[in-house]
């Protein structure tokens, strides 16, 4: 489904990725990992038509998108919930699926429906301003933003990063129904133990390139563990 | 008393103008941070769009007005939206640049006008039906004055519709909110920024269309309400509405009372004065911005 080769990108002279190899088929999990400022973020910036590459490709279902911007790689299937769950924040938390199922103009309207049966704490806050939510609600409400685009691949940063436990819980438990779904899923995540749970396939990176990529059956823990200094 | 008094409705007029002015500098210049000095001239072309409906297509007076407001909005905005495309777009993140670029544009524009319509002011008449006026306590309320202010109602109404109600207009708040973001929420970002110019050069030409009401039609004209208009948006607070309608209206009773008691350039520096030290005291302007978006 996604395929990246080769893969330099960075900001302005500043290169960060240096020739990554990425692939998540149909279907499947894949877990990014590593330690903070390795380049986990501009990778998937980089997926997600925020940053121009420098070198390399991005294939979507057989397409170059390399080249496509970011909002046209939505409406080709790739949702995106980038890192620090940021909403639209003058907007209200029902502005803000409108504006996400409006935007990728072909979903049914009974996505957003889908979306709140996923996150039932969104509903009653769907006349609030997305600025007063909570961490976790704001989350929850990131997702549910990508998720009534209609995604073929769900791109998630970091899903859990500062969010009160009890939330974080339901977070994982949605990106394992989405998965149920049929989505494909490339995530981010510092817990080792919410990544061996979720993901098929893991990869590290480690200053900006792929230092290990192994399916879940032929992981390394200790590796992984050294990896990642934890 | 009463002398003063009725300096109330032309002030209000004067700020109805600015406002005009200040919703379209708004969008440009307070949500894209665009500094758009060509604004000024879009005014200029949209006043002299009110002269063209019946100087060349010789329309009657009476309804030639009600269709240039129309005709400038189009005519500026087209012209916004070239000038977005043909030269503010490959300078995002220069303001500098972007200044002096749209400065000479504005000049260009001028000189255009000057050749077609000569230097001198043009006269452009009112219709029959805004030649009156009614009192109201002993103030002369000009129906010129009135039309002026019943057409920047409209337009507020209109703008806060458009922002809060309708689809492109939830795009566009949530463009100005966090342009990456919406970028990966599918919205075409650049498509967005093209109809905000649009949109905010057209309201210039809307505010020229009134200016003919109030003042003299000159190639120049632009010139005398361009650093007012970005006075009104600093002032009023980057972005947003209600903050730009009192600023626009508190600067048109300004300038319309020192000019009553003093000469024009006097009036000039007693409002920047005054300006200065109102941003000594809220440099944030009158409202406290939170976010970015016109509420
Ligand atoms: N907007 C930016 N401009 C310049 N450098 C950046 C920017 N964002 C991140 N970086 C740098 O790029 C490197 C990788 O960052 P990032 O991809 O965010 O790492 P990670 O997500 O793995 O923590 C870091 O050294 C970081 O300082
Ligand atoms: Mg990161």
């Amino acid at each position: 489904m996604l395929s990246v080769r080769g893969l330099d990108a960075g900001y302005g002279r500043a290169q960060v990725l240096f020739g990554v190899d990425l692939d998540v088929a149909d279907d499947s999990v894949v877990c990014v990992m590593g330690r903070n400022g390795v380049g986990k973020s501009t990778l998937l910036n980089t997926v997600t038509g925020l940053i121009t590459p420098m070198a390399g490709q991005v294939v979507f279902d057989g397409h170059d998108i390399t080249r496509r911007p970011a909002h046209a790689r939505v409406r080709a299937g790739i949702g995106y919930v980038p890192q620090g769950h940021e909403s639209f924040a003058p907007l209200t938390v029902a502005e803000n699926l409108n504006v996400a199922w409006e935007a990728a103009g072909r979903g049914p309207r009974t996505l957003i429906d889908d979306a709140l049966e996923l996150f039932p704490r969104l509903v009653p806050l769907l006349g609030r301003n997305a600025g007063v939510l909570s961490g976790g609600q704001a989350q929850q409400l990131a997702i549910a933003r990508a998720l009534v685009s209609n995604p073929r691949l769900l791109i998630l940063d970091e899903p859990t990063e500062g969010i009160q436990p009890s939330i974080v819980a339901e977070i994982e438990e949605a990106i394992a129904t989405l998965h149920d779904r049929g989505i494909a899923v490339l995530l981010v995540e510092q817990y080792l133990d919410v990544a061996l749970r979720l993901a098929h396939t893991v990869t590290v990176l480690d200053a900006g390139a792929v230092v290990h990529s192994a399916a879940r059956e032929e992981l390394s823990e200790e590796r992984v563990r050294a990896l990642l200094a934890i | 008393m009463d002398a003063i008094l009725n300096q109330v409705p032309i002030g209000i007029a004067i700020g109805a103008v600015l406002l005009l002015a200040a919703l379209g500098l708004n969008f440009t210049f307070g949500q894209m941070g665009v500094i758009n000095m060509a604004h000024g001239e879009f005014m200029m072309v949209g006043a002299y769009t009110a002269f063209v409906t019946h100087a060349w297509f010789d329309l009657n007076p009476d309804y030639a007005l009600l269709l240039a407001v129309p005709a400038a909005f189009a005519l500026t905005g087209l012209l916004g939206l070239a000038l977005e495309a043909g030269v503010i777009r490959h300078f995002y993140g220069r303001p500098l640049d972007t200044l002096l670029l749209t400065f000479g544009v504005g000049l260009v524009l001028q000189q255009i006008a000057r050749d077609v319509f000569g230097a001198p002011n043009v006269d452009v008449p009112a219709p029959a039906w805004l030649a009156g006026g009614v009192d109201v306590l002993g103030i002369r309320l000009h129906h010129a004055r009135l039309f002026i202010l019943a057409l920047a109602v409209l337009c507020v109404v209109a703008i806060a519709y458009y922002l809060n109600r309708s689809r492109p207009g939830r795009q566009m708040r949530a463009v100005l909110h966090n342009r990456d973001l919406a970028a990966i929420t599918g919205i075409p970002t650049r498509r967005v920024d093209a109809t905000t110019f649009f949109l905010g050069s057209g309201l210039a030409g809307i505010a020229g269309v009134a200016l003919t009401l109030i003042g003299p039609t000159g190639p120049t004209l632009g010139h005398n309400y361009i650093v007012d208009a970005f006075l009104v948006v600093v002032v009023g607070g980057l972005g947003q509405l209600r903050g730009t309608i009192l600023a626009a209206l508190a600067l048109g009773l300004l300038n319309a009372f020192s000019e009553f008691w003093t000469d024009a350039s006097l009036a000039k520096v007693i409002v920047f004065v005054a300006i200065i030290g109102f941003l000594q005291a809220r440099p944030q302007g009158m409202f406290t911005v939170r976010s970015r978006a016109l509420t």
